[in-house]
């Protein structure tokens, strides 16, 4: 069972790993042909982890409904809402738009899930607003250059604030060009650095809390 | 005074929602209509499809979901008017499974405003898991990757998809993305190995992440957010839902920053007493 | 006396006006494309003064030199130069300056590979042409792409420095790494939930164990967890993943042994929510209102939650710390929370509290790689401008060195 749950992931994470370093020098075509068969392998085990994610849901919710914890009402939401957009969506064969006319899985998506998402992002504008309010203010040095930026790029980006500042338009291109780019680069040379040695590490099986487990590894 | 001040620093944040509601909702009664100035990483994107030669493979992909349409979707329908205002053969697709009803919409929408035929100008693949290695199998064989289209229409012999075996025979990419399955992994999956041209439209968040990837020309142009998309239609002068959102977003921002200024006063009236705010 | 070198000068100067008849092209090869997938020549020739965009180069192919050629392609003979940056110096097909022309199989000239195919040019000025010999060359796949073994050098130097600082790492533990203010905060965030009866809640964010962050945030939550069995203080795990909540279940528990505390240990502290977004961010809202965590951790990989998260438990009065490498929600995280563990700092903090070998190793080779990118910024700028100023080309043999060439 250890082989199983063990050595085996690792030898196949060791042999994939290093097998496709090597193709990306690699121009001949079997090495085309190996990633393109490889990439349909990802594709396929995909598929199968959304039907690993729908039956947790789906296990998760059972069980709070069974075992009647507080709340389980929304979990009984939850499972009318999921069972029915699937039969919706099986009854008109995935299809939003049928005969020119939009089909019940095209009216929930329409008028449930973007509404719905749409209304949890914009939350993010009034949040960022009273985020504001509370944080910005010049208690530092670092915070009042932070303050002053920030009023510079949010009247730049808007023509209300190019047409009344008008300079305020090319110092935000240049912080957004210059400075912005140079940080930017900067996060992601040190992040790009840590998944490189992340990726090293599982491929050597040095790193092995993928698999699960605690500190038996 | 400084009770005036403590009182203002410790304002409910229901106060603040409501000015920043009324801040977004009056514009759009009353509307003030201001220039829209183009920045070059917009026009870069807008000069290379007037530059593409009629016919030309054009590949969009709507890489969000329902959450970030009010910024991207206006990119996306103005990108669509320009590409088939010169007539460019469009291939559309989606790597967000809940994009990809709002995809279909667009592509709806626009073909119907500007005569244009599904599988003759355009063709909306859909969605097909695997991100990263979807990009691959489009890049070998674009017909193994999306056998059919999004209507279950088979896509060999499709008179839109005639030359085209793999990302080698598109002309121009844009990656609409909102987050994660996006702008870098088209590049790094994508362009880097089967070179084509390619751009991204962002939400605004994200867009400054985005710079370094436009200053090293491994995107030759970045439209950011509603005010990227309003300098689209700006340039393809057919203003739309960007240009209309733009007079809300201007006010949202002055609101912010008047509270930013006040807030500061009130900080500053009140520091160095005891007990006043961090 | 000076009239000869006049003429000279006037010859070289003028030289199209006086170029005469178009000639051969000098030199004129074909050859296998190097570092390819096969299916495609290369033709090389020498570059002239009389390389003019009058006259034009037209390149003929045919199956054989006893086959009828066809014309597949042309342009004029002032282009197609093999530039500084085309090719990498260890790896070229021409030397600078020289013509340089690829010519791939395609629909008008298919090309397969192993087949011998007879090449020539045609040079026309006019009414007047050239044309050059017939050369043959046989298009065949390469094994190996050696125009990035600078980059598999990188690769293969890097490993060794990340495996050779786990190894020192593992035979002394104690490398100096520097102090993280979030860190102070840690043990003061339990201690106030501890005194005002509320719980801890820990977010690992929606990365998946695939991604450093989350291993990070994991790491960082078996301390923590190792701090609350102390306090005997509840601690609360919503996740996104379930393979994510499999690995910190295991984590927690092992923390709650260690500490001496195994009965304290629930089962029901990790639980799973939902894998979407912002169900997933409306659930832990619910769970911070009605609840009120005194101290909330942000931990991982975030996208656009991070601010409806922390935006709502800052309006709870908890005491927040944050540590990602998202770095398009690290504005958010700054404006609302006490701390934030910026990029690699969270990385820093998981090796700073767990003092593993291997995480403290391998930041060390971390920073080994980006010294070394720095070095090669700081030299590769002076370099390149030393090259500029100087008009020289010599400095591209050491720039090549750090180029991405395909």
């Amino acid at each position: 069972m250890i082989f199983l749950k063990r050595q085996l992931p690792l030898a196949i994470t060791f042999v994939m790993g290093v097998g496709f370093i090597l193709q990306y020098y690699i121009p001949h075509p079997v090495s085309e042909d190996a990633i393109t068969t490889v990439s349909k392998w990802m594709q396929i085990i995909s598929g199968f982890a959304l039907f690993l994610g729908l039956a947790s849901l789906f296990h998760v919710h059972a069980v709070k409904i069974k075992r009647q914890v507080p709340g389980w009402g929304y979990s009984l939401a939850l499972y009318v809402g999921m069972v029915g957009t699937m039969v919706a969506g099986f009854w008109n064969h995935g299809e939003t738009m049928a005969d020119g006319g939009q089909t019940a899985f095209g009216w929930l998506y329409d008028y449930t899930m973007v509404p719905l998402q749409g209304t949890m992002f914009s939350i993010l504008a009034f949040f960022i607003a009273s985020a504001a309010y509370r944080a910005f203010r010049a208690r530092s040095r670092e915070a009042s250059v932070l303050l002053v930026s920030a009023v510079v790029v949010m009247m730049g980006r808007v023509p209300l604030g190019q047409f009344l500042v008008p300079w305020t338009w090319d110092v935000t291109q240049w912080l957004l060009n210059v400075l912005n780019s140079a940080v930017r680069r900067a996060i992601l040379i040190g992040v790009s650095m840590g998944a490189v040695a992340l990726s090293l590490k599982i491929i050597l099986g040095i790193e092995r809390s993928y698999l699960g487990g605690g500190k038996d590894q | 005074m400084k009770a005036f001040a403590r009182r203002m620093v410790g304002i409910d944040r229901r106060v603040i929602f409501l000015l920043i509601a009324a801040a977004i909702l009056l514009p759009m009664l009353k509307p003030f209509g201001l220039p829209i100035k183009v920045s070059p990483e917009v026009k870069a994107v807008y000069d290379y499809i007037e530059a593409l030669p009629e016919r030309s493979v054009f590949l969009l992909s709507f890489d969000f979901d329902p959450s970030s349409k009010p910024e991207l979707e206006p990119q996306a329908v103005a990108l669509l008017r320009h590409a088939f205002r010169k007539n460019l053969r469009v291939i559309g697709m989606t790597h967000w499974l809940t994009g990809t009803g709002l995809a279909d919409g667009v592509f709806s929408q626009v073909a119907a405003e500007t005569g244009r035929e599904r599988g003759k100008d355009y063709v909306f693949l859909g969605w097909s898991p695997g991100g990263s290695a979807l990009i691959i199998s489009m890049g070998q064989d674009l017909y193994q990757a999306f056998p059919s289209d999004y209507t279950k229409t088979p896509t060999r012999g499709m008179p839109v998809l005639e030359g085209v075996r793999n990302l080698r025979d598109v002309n121009y990419m844009v990656s609409l993305a909102a987050g994660g399955a996006g702008i870098e992994m088209w590049y790094v999956f994508g362009k880097d190995k089967y070179r084509f041209e390619m751009a991204g439209g962002s939400t605004g968040v994200i867009a400054p992440g985005l710079y370094p990837f436009l200053r090293s020309g491994q995107i030759n142009g970045l439209i950011g957010g509603l005010q990227g998309a309003a300098e689209y239609e700006t340039l393809i002068k057919r203003k739309g839902t960007a240009t209309a959102g733009m007079d809300a977003q201007s006010a949202a921002h002055f609101v912010i920053i008047v509270l930013v200024i006040l807030c500061n006063v009130f900080y500053f009236i009140l520091r160095g007493e005891k007990g006043s705010p961090r | 006396m000076i009239f000869a070198p006049l003429v000279f000068a006037l010859l070289f100067i003028g030289g199209p006006a006086f170029a005469g008849p178009p000639t051969p092209p000098e030199g004129f090869r074909a050859l296998d494309t190097p570092n390819d997938a096969g299916k495609s020549l290369s033709l090389v020739w020498k570059a002239s003064p009389s390389d003019t965009k009058e006259r034009s180069i037209q390149v003929w192919a045919a199956a054989s030199p006893q086959a009828a050629f066809k014309k597949v392609a042309e342009f004029p003979s002032n282009t197609r130069y093999v530039k500084p940056g085309d090719f990498p110096w260890w790896a070229q097909p021409a030397a600078r300056g020289d013509h340089y022309l690829k010519l791939p199989s395609s629909q008008a000239f298919p090309i397969a590979d192993g087949t011998p195919y007879a090449v020539k040019l045609l040079v026309r000025e006019g009414d007047q042409e050239a044309w050059s010999d017939v050369v043959q060359a046989t298009a065949a796949p390469n094994y190996f792409n050696w125009a990035q073994v600078n980059n598999l050098v990188f690769v293969l130097a890097f490993t060794g420095v990340l495996l050779g600082s786990i190894a020192a790492a593992r035979r002394n533990p104690h490398i100096r790494l520097r102090r993280i203010a979030g860190l102070d905060a840690v043990e003061e965030a339990i201690g106030r939930s501890t005194e005002m009866g509320r719980p801890i809640l820990y977010l690992t964010g929606s990365g998946g164990m695939d991604e450093v962050s989350t291993i990070a945030a994991t790491v960082i939550l078996g301390e923590v967890a190792k701090k609350v069995a102390r306090y005997d203080t509840t601690l609360k795990v919503p996740h996104r993943d379930p393979i994510v909540m499999a690995v910190c279940q295991e984590i927690v528990k092992e923390s709650y042994i260690e500490a001496g505390r195994p009965d304290a240990f629930k089962e029901d502290s990790n639980f799973f929510i939902t894998g979407d977004q912002f169900s997933y961010t409306a659930a832990v809202d619910g769970i911070m209102l009605r609840e009120k965590p005194a101290a909330n951790f942000f931990m991982g990989s975030y996208f656009a939650e991070s601010l409806l998260l922390t935006e709502t438990g800052a309006s709870t009065g908890a005491i927040q710390i944050a540590g990602t490498d998202s770095d398009h929600q690290l504005p958010f995280f700054v404006t609302t929370c006490d701390y934030t563990l910026i990029g690699e700092e969270l990385y820093a903090a998981s090796a700073y509290l767990s003092r593993e070998p291997v995480l403290v190793g391998t930041l060390r080779g971390q920073d080994f790689g980006k010294a070394f990118i720095m070095g090669v910024l700081v030299l590769g700028t002076a370099l390149a401008t030393v090259g500029a100023i100087a008009d020289t080309e010599v400095v591209s043999y050491v720039l090549d060195l750090f180029k991405d060439f395909k």
